[in-house]
């Protein structure tokens, strides 16, 4: 590559430093100055184009007759390499214009393609089949015509310009929308790195999706956290099949193995309906995934974590409503 | 000036007719620093984003079996094909809070298991006053008498009990052998 490049513009650059100044006159209208200049100067270009038209030629009887690509194809002792009739993604995006674009993220030859979903998890055919018609029955809030409800100021200030997301209308559905694993991983800005490493070990274990980190963004001096320096958090985001599994395992295997656990805190809530609750590292240390393998991971190094439950309804009512027709269950007083 | 940038002199060799030249003397000078420079190499610029190809973690399929014997599957990192639980959903109070057996008490309304205990085992347990008696207030005669009577019933139903129980056993053979002899007739 290196030692072809000069030889490309050698080619190009040498009509040029010889002085050929053939050019066709009336091909180009207009004339500027700076079309002069060498930089701009089509003639080499001009010369190199064919004047003949290739859809004007006939082609003799003994070429076209000659011409079996199917014998070709059976003559061909070896497969040909697969770059010859695959169709392969540009490892670079190279923005809107240019002419070779990557395949959309569904099509299976693009680069960021994820393959599935390949089995339909417990806790979603429970949700599909049982829940969702009496959460929408239950929520539902029946407006007689002439009745208008009396206005309720925004909880977040109005999007005035076009908004991110189009939506139609609002959403009837309560749906448990994505589960975020966070954990706080302390010693990683105390000691050494290794403690993220198992926690986030520890998470994808659990969650089956890899994890990423996270630097602090604030200054907390008595924990000794510097923003931007230390990175001190681990997070997985799960969405769909991964999520459902998520849940179900949680649900039916890891929480009732808690001892005393009184349920999700009727509280927790951001008022907008997404529930967070914590786990223990020894709640973290039940999961069958890490319960298989505990010997891989140092005992203390194990990290407790948030998780929190997004949802699609609107209000956190709903969205303890959803999770506990799921089976999560909740103690204490019900703050909406 | 040119030698120094390595992006600009690329550059330079299309417009500039001087180094154009230069190129064309190919002193081994010149063509060393030229090889290298022409070499376009960008981990990451504005331009080019890098598609990313997802890592995912590979995952097994699993059947959990739950405490009450019911199974289902799902995919976990963990490569045991089979998990067995001890304490889920099925067996834990808090999510079945109307359960005696969960909660430890029995309902013993014939007090049948306290009588068992008290001839066969556990005396501990059924060694221990009924709760009507224990409920009593000495000082109040009504109430001792009435206790009194009550332990006292108690005290004949587990010998009724007994008897019964004791009747089965003897009569196991016996009714048997009578219904063996009536076919025979």
């Amino acid at each position: 590559m290196a030692a072809r490049e000069p030889s490309r513009y050698m080619a190009r650059a040498l009509p040029r430093a010889l002085g050929s100044t053939a050019r066709p006159q009336g091909i180009a209208c207009r004339r500027f100055a700076s079309d002069e200049a060498p930089a701009r100067r089509l003639s080499s270009q001009m010369d190199e184009l064919e004047t003949a038209s290739s859809l004007e030629g006939t082609v003799s009887e003994d070429v076209a007759k000659s011409f079996d690509p199917v014998a070709q194809a059976n003559s061909r002792k070896t497969q040909l390499p697969r770059s010859r009739y695959q169709f392969r993604s540009p490892k670079y995006y190279r923005g809107p214009l240019h002419p070779h674009q990557p395949p959309p993220p569904s099509d299976p030859s693009s680069r960021v393609f994820v393959p599935g979903p390949f089995s339909s998890p417990r806790a979603q055919q429970t949700y599909t089949s049982t829940i969702a018609q009496d959460i929408l029955a239950l929520c539902y809030v029946h407006n007689p015509p002439g009745f208008k409800p009396p206005p309720k100021a925004p909880r977040l200030r109005e999007w005035d310009d076009s908004p991110p997301t189009i939506r139609t209308g609002p959403s009837v559905d309560r749906v448990v929308e994505r589960i975020t694993i966070h954990s706080h991983v302390k010693g990683a800005i105390k000691e050494n790195s290794s403690w993220l490493h198992v926690a986030g070990m520890a998470i994808q274990t659990i969650s089956n999706v890899k994890v990423t980190t996270y630097k602090s963004k604030t200054s907390v001096p008595s924990w000794g956290v510097v923003p931007g320096r230390d990175t001190c958090a681990v997070k997985a985001e799960l969405q769909g099949e991964n999520m459902y599994h998520f849940l179900g395992k949680l649900i039916d295997v890891v929480l009732p193995r808690i001892k005393d656990w009184p349920g999700i805190k009727g509280s927790s809530g951001d008022s907008s309906g997404n529930i967070t609750f914590g786990l223990a590292p020894e709640s973290v240390a039940m999961f069958p995934e890490i319960e298989v393998n505990y010997d891989m991971y140092p005992p203390k190094m194990i990290p407790g974590c948030h998780i929190t439950l997004h949802t699609t309804a609107k209000a956190d009512k709903d969205a303890q409503l959803l999770l506990s027709a799921l089976g999560l269950p909740f103690y204490g007083k019900m703050i909406n | 000036m040119a030698l120094h940038n390595p992006l600009r002199r690329t550059a330079a060799t299309i417009t500039n007719s001087t180094t154009t030249s230069m190129l064309l003397s190919s002193t081994p000078q010149t063509t060393g620093p030229s090889t290298a420079a022409a070499t376009f190499i960008c981990s990451q610029c504005r331009h080019a984003t890098l598609l990313r190809r997802p890592k995912r973690p590979y995952t097994f399929t699993q059947l959990i079996t739950l405490s009450d014997g019911s199974t289902f599957t799902h995919r976990t990192t963990s490569p045991a094909p089979v998990y067995r639980t001890t304490r889920d959903t099925r067996n834990s109070l808090q999510w079945n809070p109307s359960s005696n057996k969960l909660r430890g008490l029995e309902d013993d309304e014939a007090g049948r298991l306290a009588a068992f205990r008290a001839r066969f085992g556990r005396s501990w347990d059924a060694a221990a006053a009924p709760p009507s008696a224990i409920a009593a207030d000495p000082k109040d005669p009504v109430a001792q008498k009435a206790a009194e009577e009550a332990a006292k019933a108690q005290e004949q139903a587990a010998q009724e009990e007994e008897d019964n129980l004791l009747d089965l056993i003897s009569s196991f053979g016996q009714e048997e052998a009578s219904s063996g002899k009536k076919k025979k007739d």
